[in-house]
């Protein structure tokens, strides 16, 4: 009922995780494209032309004609370009003669995703530069055919919409239910809530439950976006994916719940929640940077986080149609969280309560 | 200044310093969280789990496997004889399975060009594409091993890295997260404060004290464009002392760019305060701001990779040109055609914040 005499909220929780997922689907893009390469050019000869089409046309780079005044070096330190390429004045004379050339390439590594991606385009150029200038290279001797499963075209899409949801979904459940308790306290209504023939474990229900079903009506829209507007595939079963929701938004509205008990005031509880819920929940939940590829320690501390387990949950189910058998892992790790929190909201709660 | 004021902005910091968890999250949460960031995060791929499918006796198979696992990306999947290698992935006990080809590595490769297959989890595209570049370079560098090389490649790249020669992610981090932690503590103060005080009664007491419209806004904002100010060079020390954060630029531009940051997000805060009835509109306002400015910084991609219509939107993002400015300063030591330009743009924004918020705010005094 309380929440319902508020439409700001009731749309805001209803609209925002679809309008934010439809956005953010549309807008991140991990793939490193467009890369703007300043070139250098000394040789002008023929070779250094075919080089230079090789970079334009891979579908990765851009070549930023150089401005008359500034070097490419300065076109780096004032950010018009990401890379600068430099090509000796003798580079088509020395390939024509059968000899090697060395072909100078530096990079912007203040931006480190950026650097790493080009560093890993460049064996690929190098490839198609050595075939198409005519420079005899032997094949391979052996090589590997690479076969990506589940994600046969690696539609970057199909990565991060999931995962967006989860931390959309996440974080509104933590921030409806951080407020509620302590606004409480801070009205003076909790005494009055108090005097009334309800038990505490009742109240945390009652804060719970209406949240979680809105919380629930975004997830489904939520779904309905990925899968119609960004054709996200779903692999597995769909039962399962409500029960791994249950549980994460079960477990992310008891995280808001013990941040409100602990706090009895607003703004420390909206600090708390913003801060243990938005960045944790962005950066160590594994849906940008794999939690694999954290040293051991923190890759056993973000084991208390939930969103890393229902990001796991979530990819496996929706891309790799997982079964209970396999997601065992996060399902008990959600399970033993929502359960963990759910009690120290209600025992601290109860100790509170006593004078 | 007046001492009206003075007292005002004083009261204003005693209120919200005063209770031992604010400070808590205002000076200590930025620094702990900048160090878990700072040592968790790694924009390189590590630790991916390869297991390799061979008959017995593939020696030069499993050569070339011991070159995967001697890089240090990749760890041994250890499994049981006549296990399925899709099953292995589905699982999620291998990220990555390498397959000799059958009749072994050798054979193959003398009838000419050995084919192994390389299946991958693509249910990660950025992971896979990484795992899929790192197998390409050590199989070449096997086979060169193998077959001795191929004389060498005529054509080779110099490949040198400015700015952070060794690659070091907390380089590249750090000023991003310093740039997220000030945002989102500046926001979520002034959203908050105001409403509080609506919420709580005292709003009509400061409203009938002998102040100016001007100065109960400056009253309200002053001192949290001081706090903001407080933890970005915390941030930055904290980030020079314990990761060795350069900052290559002056001072000066590092002061002066976090000032006009500051006083935009303080902006914003006091808009969204004056907006909304009550703290948890606020508290959702203030979501609906963080959350699009802080995935359209670029700290987590480059702003560059998205869709056209998208970074349009983006210029419009207050972080955005922080983050730029904070690199271009303590990293590449601050270019003044960048610091000016973006400053530029962010001072810009900064007054048509004020002066919203402060229209805004007219409207709610009277």
């Amino acid at each position: 009922m309380h929440i319902l005499r508020d439409p700001f909220t009731l749309a805001l929780a209803l609209g925002l995780p679809v309008m934010l997922v439809t956005f953010f689907g549309y807008a991140i893009d991990f793939e490193v494209k467009d890369i703007k390469i300043a070139v250098s050019d000394r040789d002008l000869g023929p070779a250094a032309r075919r080089l230079k089409e090789i970079f334009s046309t891979s579908g990765y780079f851009s070549l930023v004609p150089q401005a008359a005044v500034s070097g490419p070096v300065e076109m780096l330190d004032s950010g018009r370009a990401s890379a600068a390429l430099f090509i000796e004045p003798d580079f088509s004379k020395k390939l024509k003669g059968g000899g090697k050339a060395e072909v100078q390439f530096v990079l912007d590594g203040s931006d480190n995703s950026k650097a790493a991606a080009v560093m890993g385009y460049l064996p690929g150029i190098q490839r198609a530069a050595m075939a198409k200038l005519a420079v005899q290279a032997a094949p391979e001797p052996f090589s590997a055919e690479t076969r990506f499963l589940y994600n046969s075209e690696l539609n970057s899409r199909w990565f991060t919409v999931p995962g967006l949801a989860a931390i959309i979904i996440g974080l509104l459940a933590i921030l409806l239910t951080a407020l509620t308790v302590a606004r409480e306290w801070e009205n003076g209504s909790m005494e009055l809530l108090l005097s009334t023939p309800v038990r505490p474990l009742e109240i945390m229900a009652g804060k719970l439950a209406p949240y979680g079903i809105l919380v629930l009506a975004g997830v489904f829209f939520v779904y309905l976006v990925s899968r119609l507007v960004f054709g996200v595939p779903f692999a597995g079963s769909h039962m399962l994916y409500l029960a791994a929701c249950l549980l994460f938004i079960t477990a992310a509205l008891s995280q808001g719940l013990v941040i409100s008990v602990i706090t009895r005031q607003q703004q420390v509880a909206m600090q708390l929640g913003m801060i243990t819920g938005l960045l944790p929940s962005m950066l160590l939940s594994g849906f940008i940077f794999p939690v694999e590829s954290m040293p051991k320690f923190f890759q056993y501390l973000t084991m208390l986080l939930p969103p890393r387990w229902f990001m796991a949950a979530a990819r496996g189910i929706t891309l790799k149609g997982a079964d209970l058998g396999e997601l065992a892992v996060p399902f008990l790790a959600l399970g033993l969280l929502s359960a963990g929190m759910l009690a120290l909201a209600l025992v601290k709660f109860k100790t509170d309560l006593e004078p | 200044m007046n001492r009206t004021l003075q007292a005002f902005i004083r009261k204003e910091l005693v209120q919200t310093l005063r209770d031992v968890r604010m400070r808590a999250l205002l000076f200590g949460a930025p620094i702990i969280q900048m160090t878990i960031f700072g040592l968790a995060l790694s924009t390189e791929i590590k630790n991916i789990k390869l297991a390799a499918f061979s008959q017995a006796g593939d020696a030069m198979f499993e050569r070339v496997t011991e070159g995967f696992y001697a890089s240090g990306w990749f760890a041994r999947v250890v499994y049981t004889p006549g296990a399925d290698p899709f099953e292995l992935i589905a699982s999620g006990r291998a990220d990555a399975v390498l397959i000799a080809p059958a009749g072994g590595l050798r054979r193959s490769a003398e009838r000419g060009g050995g084919k192994m297959q390389l299946l991958v989890d693509a249910s990660n595209a950025t992971k896979a594409r990484a795992v899929e570049a790192y197998a390409k370079n050590i199989i070449s560098a096997a086979a060169v091993r193998e077959y001795g090389a191929r004389g060498e490649p005529a054509l080779k790249f110099d490949v040198r890295v400015l700015y952070n020669p060794a690659m070091e992610s907390s380089m590249f981090l750090v000023p991003g997260v310093m740039g997220m932690l000030v945002c989102l503590i500046t926001i979520i103060l002034t959203a908050m404060s105001l409403t509080r005080e609506r919420e709580m009664g005292t709003f009509e007491t400061i409203v009938s004290a002998p102040l100016s419209n001007t100065e109960v806004l400056l009253g309200k904002t002053v001192p949290y464009i001081l706090l903001g100010l407080v933890d970005a060079a915390l941030v930055v020390t904290a980030g020079y002392l314990i990761f060795g954060v350069p900052v290559r630029g002056p001072l000066w531009q590092l002061a002066l760019a976090s000032l006009v940051f500051v006083v935009n997000t303080v902006s914003i805060g006091t808009f969204i305060s004056t907006v909304s009835k009550n703290q948890q509109q606020a508290m959702l306002g203030g979501f609906m701001f963080l959350f699009p400015a802080i995935l359209m910084s670029g700290v987590m991609y480059p702003v560059e990779n998205m869709p056209k219509a998208v970074i349009a939107v983006a210029y419009l993002d207050p972080l955005m040109y922080f983050v730029r400015l904070l690199r271009n300063i303590m990293l590449k030591g601050g270019d003044t055609q960048v610091f000016w330009t973006n400053l530029g743009a962010l001072a810009l924004m900064a007054v048509f914040a004020a002066g919203f918020a402060y229209k805004r705010f007219r409207q709610t005094l009277n």
